[in-house]
């Protein structure tokens, strides 16, 4: 059912995803915050004593590129600007680059705080990304195939997340902590003055916090067509259930936002590996052994 | 050019403020905290994000140098105002806002490269210090190293910490020595004095005026105790990562202070108290942190929620909740404050030493061995006010 | 032809970053270099049409590389790079073995009687090089990852319950306890 998309969609994707991503921001922001991105756009860049600059803003362009990279392989509709056979290995690879691409913000401007901003999300990065990926394992499982448009055509009748809840609710765990974004906040968090992003100005900052609107984007739109059936739906066009669908889980993530207080790395991280862990492997199990009796 | 200059006079609406308050500008803080929300600007966490530098209070003779610092580390185009008495704020909020517009013309110079290296001066460090690294030039000294707790030798970075952060007590220097991100050592500079011309502690005034004698309305003391305790939980909440719910404490905190309707103020505050009561995540991120129990708390003179709590961290932010709601009941309570009562938001006034001494007293014992951001947290569970002994320091 | 163009600059770019490596006096860069090399094989691997395996190395050596800078940084001095330093030691050994093992590796693979190919590529060459890499042994490896996997877990839980952070410094337990003695 996958249809190769034309070459302009690669073209239209970063705009596209700006949009989604601006739009996400706005929605979260206070009112009368919005206007940051232009502040970056008029503010000079920053440079402190003894930094490794390329370093930083090297990790301040990756982030981005991360993103749009991972978005590849998210279907709008049933097409995707490449719909490539190991789809979900692939957009946890690019999702990955966020570890380099934090670490490397904060470690280049030689600043304690935001060198522990950095550090922080390596120690996330440890936490959420075992779970993440045995919820991406449990998704290609049920289907069968790495392919997104192959999970995507696996639900055509019952969608994931009626028979994987637990990964469904990892990922979206997952994607909150990838983008270090609500609850996952403290590599950026207040109480180290900005952490990893505290002393970047200017075009680096846009980048970085822009990116990270853009991963936090992609990685909720990743749930629709891994367990929120993709573009499958009544009445409505495919395109427009995409939209819909991932307009609703980044509206129930900003919703657990302003809910939850942040989760520190030194207690979530043992509760990572002894309960969600365990957790993500028995809903792997669990799959498992229904694709086999099938 | 055009361009950029068309961005700029957009992004300059509604400038991004640094807000640095000084011992004894309490007042000034919090009208300006209260101008800022009013405007719908925002309020951030450290200089690269800011365009503003709002300096809230009298800063004390001497102590301007560490302010230029703070200043060059904007990236620009940027201004700065300062705010020596609350009722001026808004209009010094304004005119940073025309300071930046005059600001973004090609006239404005580049930010500095800024950090400060080796030991900071008299004047205080600013919010960060650098990664200690080799010996590239003369200021940048190497790593020494120290016993770590687990029986290896680590690397120590000495790393200042104050006076100017979010949801910091005003003035507090915190010398951390941390190996990785765990507080090995603390130790704390001594208060400055606050400028002779200032008036007494503004959290503890009600009680203070009593006891001098003059008559103070139950009602008034109800309603700034209710304030103190809100600001310090919005703190905490702050430093907490819980941005929503600690806008709610402080915008109840700026309609108590500005006369907000009792019967308002008892809602507001019961829906704050159920949510910051009921959430697990808060219990889970709090329980342990910083132990400070009864007898400890007795012995170093601690007195109030910090020693009615008893406990940790969450049992003092769960004490202050209680209080919020009890102060709240009490605000249309008839009479006047009696020249005995004088237990503040922070404890018990009039001894020889303010209330915030004794907790300034345990805190680097509580903070030693967490870690930074747990450390943050303690510190913000305790909120000594630096006002208090400021004051002592310039009387004494 | 597209591919060949590939190739050659993944090639380039996997040896240069390589090279770079040995060059860069700060170890974040030194470690992220690697990163761009292996990354670059990672390339190679999906040219020779195993997505899989190359996409898994990309992915793999991304965490893997963002740690080890953790470690590379703790164990060097001037971690930062600010003061000169070398990652070369014995150089002249180091360049003979260097040159031998390539010399080696490059005859082998120049030399070595490859054979033509019989019949046509498999639909899943990652499938196929699963399948005649660990043949019947499928079953006993996927058990041994999930043991090994399990293993680390209850090593790490054993290993929470005296954490870094919440037990309080022997010193800090001493003075609690004189304390406690004198008042």
């Amino acid at each position: 059912m996958a249809e190769a998309a034309p070459l302009w969609w690669a073209l239209a994707l970063p705009p596209v995803l700006a949009v989604a991503a601006a739009a996400t921001a706005l929605a979260a922001a206070p009112a009368g915050h919005g206007v940051a991105p232009l502040r970056e756009l008029a503010r000079r860049r920053r440079r402190t004593v003894a930094a490794d600059a390329p370093l930083a803003t090297l990790g301040a362009v990756l982030l981005p590129l991360a993103a749009v990279s991972g978005a590849v392989v998210l279907p709008l509709g049933f097409r995707s600007v490449s719909d490539l056979a190991v789809g979900v290995v692939w957009f946890n690879a690019m999702a990955a680059l966020a570890w380099p691409a934090v670490w490397l913000a904060g470690w280049g401007p030689n600043s304690a705080l935001s060198l522990i901003g950095g550090y922080r999300f390596l120690a996330q990065g440890l936490a959420y990304e075992v779970p993440h990926m045995l919820a991406l394992t449990t998704a290609a499982l049920g289907a069968g195939s790495l392919r997104v448009g192959a999970v995507v055509e696996a639900q055509r009748g019952l969608w994931f997340v009626t028979w994987m809840p637990v990964a469904f609710a990892v990922h979206l765990l997952s994607a909150a902590a990838m983008a270090f974004w609500g609850p996952f906040d403290r590599p950026v968090g207040r109480d180290v003055a900005g952490g990893a992003a505290g002393e970047l100005g200017g075009a680096d900052r846009l980048s970085f916090l822009g990116g990270r609107w853009l991963l936090l984007v992609v990685a909720a739109g990743m749930a629709v067509p891994l367990f929120l059936g993709g573009g499958h739906g009544p009445l409505l066009p495919a395109w427009c259930w995409t939209l819909v669908k991932t307009a609703a889980v980044l509206a129930a993530l900003l919703w657990l936002r302003r809910r939850l207080p942040a989760v520190r790395m030194d207690r979530f991280a043992a509760v990572a590996w002894t309960v969600v862990t365990p957790l993500a492997v028995a809903q792997a199990l669990v799959v498992a052994v229904v694709v086999l009796g099938r | 050019m055009g361009v950029r200059a068309a961005l700029r006079r957009r992004a300059v609406a509604r400038p991004a403020v640094l807000l640095a308050a000084v011992p004894g500008g309490t007042p000034s803080r919090l009208a300006v905290e209260r101008a800022v929300r009013a405007a719908g600007w925002p309020l951030v966490e450290g200089p690269a994000a800011a365009d503003l530098l709002v300096v809230a209070g009298r800063p004390a003779p001497g102590a301007a140098g560490w302010w230029d610092e703070l200043y060059d580390r904007l990236p620009g185009p940027r201004a700065r105002v300062s705010v020596a008495e609350p009722e001026h704020a808004a209009r010094a909020l304004s005119a940073g806002r025309d300071l930046l517009r005059a600001a973004g013309g090609a006239a404005a110079r580049p930010a500095r490269p800024s950090g400060r290296h080796g030991g900071p001066g008299p004047g205080g460090p600013v919010v960060a210090g650098p990664v200690v690294a080799g010996p590239v030039s003369d200021h940048l000294p190497l790593a020494e190293r120290g016993d770590d707790r687990d029986g290896l030798r680590l690397d120590v970075l000495r790393l200042p910490l104050g006076p100017v952060l979010l949801d910091w007590p005003a003035g507090l220097v915190l010398r951390l020595a941390l190996q990785g991100d765990v507080v090995v050592s603390a130790t704390m500079d001594p208060p400055s004095p606050a400028p002779a011309a200032g008036g007494p502690p503004f959290w503890d005034e009600p009680w203070l005026r009593a006891a001098r004698g003059e008559p103070v309305a139950r009602a008034a003391a109800a309603r700034r105790l209710c304030a103190a305790h809100l600001d310090s939980v919005g703190r905490l909440l702050g430093v907490a990562g819980w941005a929503a719910l600690a806008g709610s404490a402080h915008r109840l905190r700026d309609g108590l202070l500005t006369g907000a309707d009792p019967a308002a103020v008892r809602r507001g505050a019961r829906s704050l108290v159920r949510r910051g009561e009921r959430s697990l995540t808060a219990r889970w991120m709090l329980r342990g942190l910083g132990r400070l129990p009864t007898a400890l708390a007795r012995r170093a003179g601690v007195t109030g929620p910090a020693l009615a709590a008893g406990g940790d961290a969450y049992d003092r932010f769960r004490c202050w909740l209680a209080e919020i709601e009890r102060s709240a009941g009490l605000l249309t309570a008839p009479g006047l404050l009696g020249a005995g009562e004088r237990v503040g938001p922070r404890g018990r006034l009039g001894g020889g030493r303010p209330p915030s001494a004794a907790l300034l007293d345990v805190l680097p014992r509580l903070v030693e061995g967490s870690e930074f951001g747990a450390a943050r947290l303690v510190v913000a569970s305790l909120d000594p006010d630096l006002d208090e002994l400021s004051r002592a320091a310039a009387h004494g | 032809m597209l591919g060949d163009l590939l190739f050659w600059v993944l090639a380039a770019v996997a040896v240069g970053a390589g090279g770079l490596v040995f060059g860069c006096a700060s170890m974040a860069r030194a470690t992220y270099a690697l990163l761009a090399a292996l990354s670059a094989v990672g390339g190679e691997v999906v040219l020779l049409g195993l997505d899989y395996l190359g996409v898994v190395i990309v992915l793999m050596m991304t965490l893997e590389m963002a740690l080890m800078a953790v470690f590379m940084i703790m164990f060097m001095m001037s971690p930062s790079g600010l003061s000169p330093m070398s990652m070369r030691h014995n150089t002249r050994g180091a360049a003979a073995i260097c040159a031998g093992v390539f010399g080696l590796l490059a005859a082998g693979a120049l030399l070595a009687p490859w054979p033509e190919r019989a019949g046509r590529a498999p639909a899943d060459p990652t499938r196929a090089l699963g399948l005649s890499l660990m043949g019947p042994q499928m079953l006993t490896m996927t058990v041994l990852g999930m043991v090994l996997f399990a293993t680390i877990v209850a090593v790490v839980v054993l290993a929470t319950r005296h954490g870094r952070y919440d037990r309080p410094p022997a010193g800090a337990r001493e003075a609690a306890r004189r304390g406690g003695e004198v008042g």
